[in-house]
């Protein structure tokens, strides 16, 4: 045994031009960043406000950052697979080798997927969901910054294998028994498994987390048929991430047990069953893309109602919908795997509850359609991705119905019809609601809004850009197109394949407009302050706090009496022609207090996942104490809140003076 | 306001439920209580697993009892699920974690045994080979 494992200088593909481009360029964008943060003097700022902080809303946007950030990378990966099988046809190679190709797509799944949507997702819910629910702060706040901080461990670890090893070549999915050492020998899966084994436990803490707060912290008067609906589909997406994720973890801990300690779960030889993995990757895979949508759902019921002005219309039965498709989500799994072998009655079976899930979903349009109907929308960027959304979505959830039928499944199971079919789904559905939501909470999480005409330019773009590069997909896919080709021979495929990289660049100069909508916004900051707090005219409690808020959220908890507390509020004052006389008797507010407990549990997370990926055992165990110890110490802790002096409210309070305070 | 009371501890408030009825389930006595039960079923499946007394084949379904016994202690006494008002919450969780198990196991079992089934080479094919 060495002291660096499997570790050494042939790890680093110094031979790959592309490779250590990118690895330049991101060391050299790190490096710079982290100088200029140091010689400006804003470490210590940072270390205090942002990375020890336990302040959801802090963690939210950090989330928010990495994601965006992760997009980029992700969207690179995407790029350099369109424009290799734009010109890869016939006798042309194109650019990129076979096992080069196979990283990519296997980390562009795994990032978009893992460290894009997810974080996406769950930043908006931290950021909104104890603003919205009318308290202070989740209900862990500790350990929502761990979580935070093992998310960001995956991502890191995930970034490195670019320089340093491989990544997997397995597709994201890593089936078995590719994924097995016999077929994968190299530290390309171990970057996947322990990666997603350190993000998976940050994302299944935040799920405990969001099931406590909501069931159990909402702000008083406030019951269940009073939440706002983004409360409610965070509520089911987050029963379904504590549901879900433990069997992803233990799948995955089932396939390092085969690669480390010669275990047979999955093997091809002594009795291991590679279908065993394909299920239970499934069972987890497919509550995943509720997890993921129904939060955008939310965003999408809040938006329409929020700029039609009016409530939004069939409440209850949008969150009997999203309950419904909670529970429904996990009798759908086979549909993934109809070519493996079942028989045609449990083929037909879960055929059928397929397509029976679409119909929650559908009452779920029509609920947007008819809250927009007969209401006074303003078109704002918010409102663009909503709509947007609605007309892509529904052809992308109809194209996902023919696949729920098992027949039609075989013809095009594994080829770009496919491909087509789930980004048509996760990029209008997702991503789309993701933008709205933060083009929505930007002003409350920062004091001012986001420039509308490039936020529109970026809208634009992206619409436009994603159909001109998915829709080819379904016609090649329906040509016979295979996924995950590095080079292909019909030559009648190339056109709409060229189609498809002008949509992916369509889709770049989207992404530039958001870069520059941010940098003209943070420029003309001044013009675009939202000093009211209430910037769209809003329905919901988060409204009804300055932008930002402080730390403590509310400096009274507001007292609720009904759905659209903010919003009836305000009908109310506005009825009685004054404003209510404002209450002085402040109390002093206890706010959880910092911590770099996250921060160093991830280190440590880190450190055990990169010693285990290259087997060098002593630091794996230091990586192992130093977390364990870490948390050993958080537990004996004395002190874990602070409290913020009522004078101190009283002070924030009237510097901000909110349009009406509940 | 008819629901006024309709809201659970949200932070800087006072309990809703006063401390005294709080405790109902989370003393030392019941913690103590339940712990035991916990070794006593501990320790009989070890026995159950070793033992001759018990028919055979009966060893797993005595297993399979003590097993689902446990589950119902550690519920009651260490995670506190009662009949009381504010374990609502609680009882609607676990109901849904038991059916998410259902499904996920009852599911595994049927896909998995149908796909084995289907994998087998069917007899007649044997025959085909054999008679070849
Ligand atoms: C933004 C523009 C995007 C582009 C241009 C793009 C492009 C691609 C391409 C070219 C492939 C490979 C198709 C093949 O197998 O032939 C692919 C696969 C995939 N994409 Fe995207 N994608 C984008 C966004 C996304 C997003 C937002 C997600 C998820 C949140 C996503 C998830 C996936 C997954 C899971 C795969 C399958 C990877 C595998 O085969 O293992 N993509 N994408
Ligand atoms: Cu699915």
């Amino acid at each position: 045994m060495t002291l660096l494992g499997k570790l050494d200088w042939s790890a680093v593909p110094l031979d790959q031009p592309i490779i250590m481009g990118t690895v330049g360029g991101m060391v050299v964008a790190i490096v710079s960043i982290l100088s200029w943060v140091t010689l400006k003097g804003y470490v210590p700022y940072l270390w205090r406000e942002w990375i020890t902080s336990v302040d959801h809303k802090r963690i939210g946007v950090m989330y928010i950052v990495l994601a965006l950030v992760m997009l980029l990378r992700g969207f690179a990966d995407g790029i350099m697979m369109r424009t290799q099988q734009a010109v890869a046809a016939g006798g042309a190679q194109g650019y990129l080798p076979p096992e080069h190709f196979d990283q990519i797509f296997s980390a562009h799944g795994t990032i978009m997927i893992f460290f894009v949507a997810m974080p996406l997702v769950i930043g908006l819910m931290n950021f909104a969901v104890p603003l919205q629910l009318g308290v202070r702060d989740v209900a862990f706040p500790t350990m929502n910054s761990i979580s935070f901080w093992l998310t960001a461990s995956g991502v890191l670890l995930t970034n490195v294998s670019l320089a340093v090893g491989e990544f997997a070549k397995t597709g994201w999915f890593a089936y078995p028994p590719l994924s097995e050492l016999q077929f994968s020998p190299g530290v390309g899966v171990d970057y996947y498994l322990w990666s997603l084994q350190l993000s998976g436990i940050g994302t299944l803490l935040s799920g405990v987390n969001f099931v406590t707060t909501i069931l159990k912290m909402r702000a008083p008067g406030m019951s269940y048929m009073r939440m706002p609906v983004f409360c409610w589909t965070a509520l089911a997406s987050n029963l379904l991430i504590v549901a879900a994720f433990p069997v992803l973890t233990a799948l995955f801990a089932m396939l390092l047990l085969d690669r480390y300690l010669g275990f047979h779960f999955f093997t091809v030889d002594a009795g291991g069953n590679a279908m065993m993995y394909v299920n239970l990757f499934w069972v987890w895979g497919h509550p995943e893309v509720y997890i993921l949508v129904l939060p955008a759902f939310g965003i999408f019921s809040e938006v329409a109602a929020t700029f039609s002005g009016k409530s939004l219309f069939g409440y209850r039965s949008m969150v009997l919908a999203t309950m419904t498709i909670c529970v429904l989500s996990y009798t759908v799994w086979l549909h993934h795997f109809f070519t493996m072998g079942a028989s045609a009655s449990v083929n037909a079976f879960f055929g059928i509850t397929s397509m029976i899930i679409g119909v929650p979903t559908g009452v779920k349009v029509f609920n947007w359609l008819f809250t927009m109907y007969g209401g006074r929308v303003r078109f704002t960027v918010p409102v663009l991705w909503t709509i947007g959304f609605m007309m892509s979505f529904v052809f992308g959830g109809l194209t996902g119905v023919l696949l729920a039928l098992p027949a039609v499944d075989w013809q095009v199971h594994n080829s770009v019809f496919l491909v087509a079919h789930f980004h048509h789904v996760i990029i209008p559905g997702v991503l789309f609601g993701c933008m709205a939501g933060y083009n929505y909470w930007f002003p409350k999480a920062f004091g001012f809004r986001l420039d509308e005409r490039w936020g529109k330019a970026a809208f634009w773009c992206w619409f436009i850009g994603f159909h001109l590069a998915f829709m080819p997909l379904y016609v090649t896919g329906l040509m016979g197109m295979p996924r995950r080709l590095q080079h292909y021979d019909v030559l009648a495929w190339q056109p709409w394949l060229l189609v498809a990289e002008v949509g992916a660049l369509v889709i770049l100069t989207g992404i530039i407009c958001q870069i520059v909508q941010i940098v003209v916004s943070i420029r003309h900051r001044e013009q675009l302050r939202d000093t009211t707090g209430d910037p769209w005219n809003g329905r919901t409690l988060e409204w009804s706090t300055a932008s930002p808020p402080p730390a403590w959220n509310f400096a009274v908890l507001p007292r609720v009496h009904e759905l659209d507390a903010f919003w009836a509020h305000k009908q109310r004052v506005l009825a009685k022609q004054r404003l209510p006389v404002r209450q002085h008797a402040y109390q002093p507010i206890e706010v959880p207090k910092n911590s770099p407990v996250g921060f160093a549990t991830a280190f440590f997370a880190v450190v055990s996942g990169f010693a285990l990926i290259w087997h060098i055992w002593w630091m794996a165990g230091f990586g192992v104490l130093g977390a364990a110890a870490t948390l050993l110490a958080f537990m004996f802790r004395t002190k874990d809140e602070v409290e913020i002096p009522a004078d101190q409210v009283d002070l924030f309070d009237r510097a901000h003076p909110v349009e009406v305070s509940l | 306001m008819t629901t006024e009371t309709h809201w659970h501890v949200a932070p800087g408030d006072l309990p809703a439920i006063p401390a005294s009825e709080q405790n109902a389930s989370s003393g030392f006595l019941v913690y103590t209580i339940g712990l035991l039960l916990a070794v006593i079923l501990t320790v009989t499946s070890f026995w159950v697993a070793n033992t001759s007394v018990i028919w055979a084949p009966g060893v797993p379904a005595g297993l399979a009892v003590l097993a689902i016994a446990q589950m119902g202690v550690h519920l009651v006494f260490f995670l506190h699920i009662t009949t009381g008002p504010d374990s609502t919450n609680n009882v609607l969780a676990l109901a849904f974690g038991v059916l998410i198990v259902f499904l996920v196991l009852g599911g595994s079992l049927v896909i998995m045994a149908n796909l084995n089934e289907n994998m087998m080479p069917h007899t007649e094919m044997m025959n085909l080979q054999i008679e070849r």
